[in-house]
């Protein structure tokens, strides 16, 4: 889909709902601000990105390609947002996920009592017993059972994923939702899994890569 | 009416304080009194699982104690009675999270808005167990004929004499009639004449406690249960009725049965 650039108002319009990732988003926007004159030099700029949401990384990234540029963001739009987002379902789960500069490995079982926290991704190579918690700011992925807790996005990244071999929660958070496994179901998967969140609700998909 | 503050103790672990606190629970929801649970084993919590509660706990007792939110956001709603409530323990902290004075807080708290709060004791008699008596009026020690757990009981007694608590009751657990009978258990006079204490009632051996303990639905939902319907009788026992310790029909069974081993003897 062609980006659009605008010019309203004495500010800059610029319309990235096309773009399916955070890279291609980036490498059209700095297309985009290549073209430009120089004349436009410290003016405002919206950026529309559909449906999508940045981290607060991504968020970064783009003001400094802007600044390069000798151009301020104004404002990060969602004009796509009371839309279904069908288009997502169907790409791999590890495309769109946020990236975080950290990411804790710990190689070891979780069991009941025990809590670990990671400022940005998380993974264990281990399982997670009931009782015991995983928390962290980015994604967690569970290369064993995960029959705990799992926090995702603690820090409110709606994005975040829970993925497991094996995902048998107590409890999935994920920024500020809370889930639970219905009563008197018993649903056992023998297939990795992973847990986001899609119109509002967390869901539980099958693990595709 | 101020609620009624009810701790269930026992000094040793494993004798059944836990399953005793959910079934009471239970059979006083069932009753129609509004009744909550405070579980007070912070770092061995229980009670979450045996009431099948466990994947509902967002809030813990901890984080009402230190503010962190509102006791009505960590109270949870039992599946199957409006007026019962659990208040989980933390499970990633230890005992020394929160302090005798702040449990007689939250429970005086709690008894604005309950008619009995059953407090869940831990195994021990450190910090956990003081924190456990620190609000309550009225204890429940529950003992199992053995010499270790009588032991045991007896110095809880003590010690909760010792704290202003001197009208603690017994509930025998886990009492098998025909070991009684044969001489290899403790009888419930032998135990009475140690503690000198009132009974409150005594539970059989009973294999549906575990099968229940495991589904997370205390045994006195189930109708045919008889450590269940041992726990329906203390529970209106508690409530000051005057209820038989035995069930009637059994206590006719054993009759009959003495008979019989009186005609074989002929």
């Amino acid at each position: 889909m062609a980006t659009t650039l605008r010019k309203v108002n004495g500010e800059l319009w610029l319309d990235l709902s096309g773009e399916k990732t955070f890279h291609a988003m980036k490498g059209s926007l700095v297309r985009q601000l290549n073209s430009l004159d120089d004349y436009l030099l410290g003016t405002l700029v919206n950026i529309d990105i559909g449906s999508k949401h940045l981290t607060n990384k991504q968020l970064r990234e783009i003001e400094d390609i802007l600044l390069d540029h000798g151009l301020h963001l104004k404002e990060i739009m969602n004009s796509l947002t009371d839309r279904r987002d069908t288009a997502n379902f169907n790409k791999p789960v590890l495309e769109d996920m946020p990236e975080y500069d950290e990411t804790l490995l710990l190689c070891r079982h979780l069991r009941s009592g025990q809590k670990v926290c990671s400022n940005g991704n998380l993974v264990i190579l281990g399982d997670i017993n009931p009782g015991a918690e995983v928390v962290a700011r980015g994604n967690i992925l569970v290369m064993g059972s995960l029959r705990g807790i799992a926090h995702a996005g603690a820090g409110g990244d709606i994005n975040a994923v829970v993925a497991a071999y094996r995902l048998n929660p107590t409890q999935i958070r994920i920024a500020n939702h809370i889930t639970r496994p219905p009563d008197g179901e018993v649903v056992t998967s023998s297939n990795p899994e992973v847990a986001r969140i899609r119109d509002g609700k967390v869901i539980i998909e099958k693990l595709k890569i | 009416m101020k609620g009624k503050v009810i701790v269930i103790t026992s000094g040793k672990g494993g004798v059944g304080k836990t399953t005793t606190t959910a079934n009471l629970g239970t059979a006083l929801a069932m009753m129609g009194h509004k009744v909550v649970l405070v579980d007070t084993d912070i770092g061995l919590r229980n009670l979450d699982v045996v009431m099948g509660l466990e994947n509902r706990i967002v809030f813990d007792i901890v984080d009402v104690v230190n503010g962190h939110c509102k006791l009505k956001q960590a109270l949870i709603r039992d599946k199957r009675f409006e007026k019962l409530c659990l208040l989980p323990a933390a499970q990633t902290k230890d005992k020394t999270a929160v302090t005798p004075h702040q449990m007689k807080n939250l429970t005086n708290e709690l008894r604005k808005e309950f008619d009995i709060i059953l407090v869940d004791c831990p195994a021990g008699i450190e910090q956990g167990f003081r924190n456990a008596i620190a609000g309550a009026d009225d204890a429940i020690i529950v003992a199992t004929p053995e010499v270790s757990s009588v032991r045991d009981a007896d110095r809880i007694i003590g010690l909760l004499e010792a704290a202003g608590l001197t009208r603690a009751r017994l509930i025998i657990n886990r009492l098998r009639k025909n070991m009684v009978k044969r001489g290899d258990m403790m009888d419930i006079d032998d135990i009475i004449d140690i503690l000198s204490i009132e009974l409150l009632g005594v539970v059989p051996e009973d294999e549906m406690i575990i099968v229940s303990t495991n589904k997370g639905e205390p045994a006195v939902l189930e109708t045919n249960s008889r450590a269940g319907g041992a726990y329906r009788r203390i529970a209106r026992r508690i409530m000051g009725e005057e209820v038989p310790l035995f069930n009637p029909d059994e206590a006719g069974n054993l009759m009959e049965r003495f008979k019989k081993m009186i005609k074989l003897a002929r």
